[in-house]
């Protein structure tokens, strides 16, 4: 009997459940058991109506968090079986001869698909609807919103699945199609970002994220989560004594708009995916791509992705061990990009030809890779697009982030202008000194340590900008300095030094006269006692004037590039953290202290968490750690040394 | 009535029809014959809708077949390797061929029952090969088809379940008028059954006739020259020639009594008029287009 309505036909429909049933029947089963383990929980632990509602609702929200990882591969089975007739020549043959049209028989699968991957979160949901009533609580609005999100996931997933479905006409390439077109977008990111890093001095961004909402499980589980608001309550112990617990008081479902967002992106995936089908030949069953135009986006797309993966593997495998420095060395990467782009290239040929014959007449097309992975080589090496000297102008710069000599610190124009500048001048002089930086890298002989040249030290230098459009531009140094050089004005070791050791820096460093951030309390670790002590914010606040009088003193904040050990400083670990305004933003620093440092001393002494008992060095608690090695002339080691202060004139053995 | 019209496909670049035009006469049983990729099962799947052509038209009573879903609900079509679902009995099959056919007969489905002497809870696949087509003719005439299509369809059937099927479609055909295309390379059984026979080649269709008019457009002869004639006359339009003792056998694209008047002046002996077969037919039509049966000894 033929439905009334005009686009959709209950037989087909109810035929796509019966014939699939043990798909959505098992994923039912898996799915019931989470009310069911919950269930028990409670049971086990006999907090039967302990469970509160926003508990409840963070267990769906967390659930909610997982649905783009579930229906990453369920929604795909659910479209694999519905559209499966379109891979076989039999199968096409006997639905498209049924009086439907395509648009009904469309309608029709897409429904009993979506119905099929809806169906085990129902079953799901009306468990856990039971068992929060059960636990004696229910939260209408947290309920609503889960069911959305899981309607809209799913419905985004399945779209996203059917359009897939409909590019390629083999059951095989549609679940690895389907999986490269929601993480293309980041894998050609962390590709293209870890390529151009062997090329391009400074560039360190190994993801840059700027596409991320192109590959959604990616985006949705990064921004799609449960967060939850606590009360602070005290309660009493059997024994009168009293404790500080936090009570959920409410959850709210992140970035819940996102799924709204992805869903209307599914409504225009399933549109096309109809505008393929209309237009789709039936005889394209068994062909790995089944949309003409797309075939040579196919076979340059997988060349090219073959290249960057490959060329990189290959490169790895047969010349990184000879490569000078941190940089690739282009001509052997040239050649194992274009090895992998030749394989990628006859690859993807052999298979939409479905023949291994592919070679006759393909040289057009292999001279297209092989001068593209020239042309992206010869870009990367010589920095055709000056990413390498790219210094963001101030007025883009919303803030910038710089990590160096232990520590990290964060400008912004409108407090340090003068700072800004001169972190600008800083990487300025960097990129100038490229070729220097280069040379020494190029020449760094790694099997010795610096302590064979005590003239040359290295650091990192990590500069972040967050720019006003809301990107970001990170670059990473490994910078040689050298004791000459610092006492050359326009050297980045001198600007370096400059920054790093200005007084305006140092207080920066302990958040001084910064209204922004406050002492919420911090840590300390006696080493000599094996004993650790949770600080107040009373305490830290002290703690943190001491240093700001050991720094005014001249005695703290000093940053020696040329230091060999830390051997000298005490055995304690001191940690401060600091809160934003309205818990805005958390930071925590770690504070090295040593015997110059008398006031923080004094003061740690005067708070009773330190004695002079404690007052030891790190070389003389742990004497193993600090063996000095001396080396001959030929780089061998020639004599070990322990716990011996600074560096020993020891002859030869 | 059917009527494709200047047909053509092509499959990456390889041209499966090339303008391919026949007709079929409404109530008519059409004989589709061709050597293996003449281009029958794609111009076979233009008609049930599963193609979408090229260039030219496929028209069934005058509508276009593609994507016309109320025609195509008065086509029922036998493949020559038919799908059915893997878990399905021919009674699921019924049931979901009754969900799309209007005019499915669940009557006439019980009383070819009676015919078909099938388990019909028992899964298709689990059937020997003749048995599912023989399932697959219960369910394409329990949809009371107007156009019946069918490709190889006795393939696989006993003799005499060939004679049952046979005699159902003719019935159809004498009772409802149902207009029947059929594809096959057994054109013994297609001589018994058609009334109409186009022939196929290199996705053309090279000639369509009635069966009768196809007859009389070539004939076969047996021949007696007198003697001192031992060779067929090098004049004579002769399509294929064999001799046996004295007996030539002579076959000739022309009328029979043309035939007879052109020997006449050789004085043959004996002059014998033999009907010819659809095989004949086929393979001295086609004989022509390059595609004679060569002697090859190996």
């Amino acid at each position: 009997m033929q439905s009334k309505t005009l686009s959709f036909n209950a037989t087909l429909f109810r035929k796509n459940l019966t014939r699939f049933w043990p798909l959505w029947a098992l994923a039912s089963l898996i799915g019931a058991l989470f009310p069911l383990a919950v269930l028990l929980d409670m049971i086990q632990r006999g907090n039967l109506g302990a469970v509160s509602a926003p508990e409840f609702t963070q267990m769906y929200y967390s659930a909610v968090s997982a649905v783009p990882v579930v229906n990453l591969v369920y929604a795909a089975l659910c479209a694999l079986a519905v559209w499966s007739y379109l891979y076989s020549a039999r199968s096409v043959g006997l639905m498209h001869t049924l009086p439907i049209r395509r648009e009904e028989l469309f309608f029709t699968n897409f429904l009993s698909g979506l119905t099929m991957t809806l169906i085990p979160y129902a079953v799901t949901g009306v468990l856990c609807v039971i068992v929060s009533l059960f636990g004696g609580a229910f939260d209408a609005k947290g309920l609503a919103v889960t069911v959305l999100a899981v309607l809209g996931e799913s419905f985004f997933y399945f779209s996203s699945a059917t359009f897939a479905a409909f590019i390629t006409g083999n059951a095989f390439a549609m679940p690895a199609l389907y999986a490269l077109l929601h993480f293309l977008a980041v894998l050609l990111d962390w590709l293209i970002s870890s390529f151009a890093q062997g090329f391009i001095f400074g560039f360190s961004t190994s993801y840059t994220g700027v596409a991320e909402w192109l590959s959604p499980t990616v985006y949705l589980t990064h921004n799609v989560y449960a967060s939850g608001q606590f009360e602070e309550v005290q309660r009493t112990f059997a024994d009168g004594s009293t404790y500080t617990d936090y009570l959920l008081t409410r959850v709210d479902l992140e970035s819940f708009w996102l799924v709204g967002a992805y869903a209307v992106a599914g409504v225009v995936l399933a549109a096309l995916a109809l505008v393929l089908y209309r237009s789709r030949r039936s005889e394209t069953a068994g062909d790995v791509v089944a949309v003409g135009w797309l075939r040579p986006v196919f076979r340059y797309g997988v060349a090219g992705l073959c290249a960057l993966l490959g060329g990189q593997f290959l490169y790895s495998l047969f010349w990184y061990g000879f490569q000078q420095g941190s940089y690739y060395d282009t001509l052997p990467m040239v050649v194992c990009l274009l090895a992998a782009g030749a394989i990628g290239y006859y690859g993807a040929s052999m298979l939409l030809a479905k023949s291994l014959k592919v070679f006759r007449g393909s040289w057009k097309g292999l001279g297209l890779v092989l001068a593209g992975c020239v042309l992206v080589c010869c870009m990367l090496h010589f920095d055709l697009l000056n990413v390498a000297g790219r210094v963001p102008e101030a007025s883009q710069i919303r803030s910038v982030d710089i990590r160096t000599a232990d520590n990290s610190y964060t400008l912004t124009p409108g407090q340090d202008p003068a700072l800004l500048e001169q972190a600008r001048a800083l990487h300025q002089a960097v990129i100038a000194g490229e070729a220097h930086v280069r040379a020494l890298d190029d020449s760094r002989d790694f099997t010795l340590s610096e302590e064979a040249d005590p003239n040359t030290t290295h650091t990192g230098l990590r500069i972040i900008y967050s720019l006003n459009n809301g990107t970001q531009v990170e670059r990473w140094y490994y910078l040689p300095i050298t004791r000459e050089r610092l006492s050359q004005p326009d050297t980045y070791d001198h600007l370096l030094d400059q920054f790093v050791n200005s007084e305006a820096m140092k207080s920066r460093r302990l958040h001084l006269d910064d209204d922004f951030w406050a002492v919420t309390g911090g840590s300390l670790f006696v080493d000599a006692r094996m004993e650790s002590y949770d600080l107040g914010s009373r305490e830290g606040s002290a703690i943190l004037e001491a240093v700001g009088r050991d720094l005014r003193a001249g005695n703290w904040g000093t940053y020696d590039w040329f230091a060999v050990d830390s051997g000298s400083d005490y055995a304690l670990d001191l940690g401060l953290s600091f809160e934003g305004p309205d818990g805005e933003g958390r930071d925590y620093i770690s504070i090295v202290v040593n015997p110059d440092m008398t006031e923080t001393v004094a003061c740690l002494k005067r708070l009773g968490l330190v004695t002079d008992a404690d007052l030891v060095t790190r070389r003389e608690l742990y004497p193993e750690d600090y063996e000095d090695v001396v080396y001959d002339t030929s780089g061998r080691e020639a004599v070990t040394v322990f716990g011996a202060a600074g560096s020993a004139a020891v002859s030869p053995a | 009535m059917i009527e494709v019209n200047s047909l053509v496909k092509r499959f990456d670049g390889f041209t499966a029809l090339d303008g391919a035009t026949l007709s079929v006469p409404a109530g008519s049983v059409y004989g589709l014959v061709g050597p293996n990729g003449a281009g029958k099962s794609t111009l076979i799947r233009h008609l049930t809708g599963i193609f979408r052509q090229d260039a030219g038209t496929v028209r069934l009573n005058g509508e276009d077949v593609w994507e016309n879903a109320a025609l195509k609900a008065r086509i029922a079509a036998i493949p020559d390797d038919w799908y059915y679902f893997t878990q399905s009995s021919i009674r699921d099959m019924m049931r979901f061929y009754r969900g799309f056919y209007p005019k499915f007969s669940r009557e006439r489905y019980e009383r070819l029952k009676e015919v078909f002497h099938l388990d019909e809870k028992r899964p298709i696949r689990r059937l020997s090969k003749g048995m599912q087509k023989q399932a697959a003719f219960w369910l394409a005439l329990s949809c009371m088809p107007d156009y019946l299509i069918l490709d190889e369809p006795v393939d696989g059937l006993d003799p005499v379940m060939r004679r049952q099927v046979w005699s159902l479609v003719l019935a159809d055909v004498a009772q409802r008028g149902t207009t029947v295309l059929v594809s096959s390379h057994n054109l013994r059984e297609l001589e018994d059954v058609c009334d109409h026979v186009g022939i196929m080649d290199h996705g053309r269709v090279l000639l369509e006739r009635s069966l009768a008019q196809l007859q009389d457009n070539m004939v076969k002869l047996q021949v007696v020259f007198p003697d001192g004639m031992a060779e067929v006359p090098a004049e004579l339009p002769v399509l294929h020639a064999s001799r046996i003792g004295r007996i030539h056998t002579l076959i000739m694209r022309m009328g029979a009594q043309e035939a007879e008047d052109l020997l006449a002046r050789y004085n043959p002996l004996l002059v014998d008029a033999v009907p010819l077969t659809l095989e004949e037919i086929f393979i001295y039509e086609l004989g022509g287009a390059d595609y004679a049966v060569k002697d090859i000894v190996l």
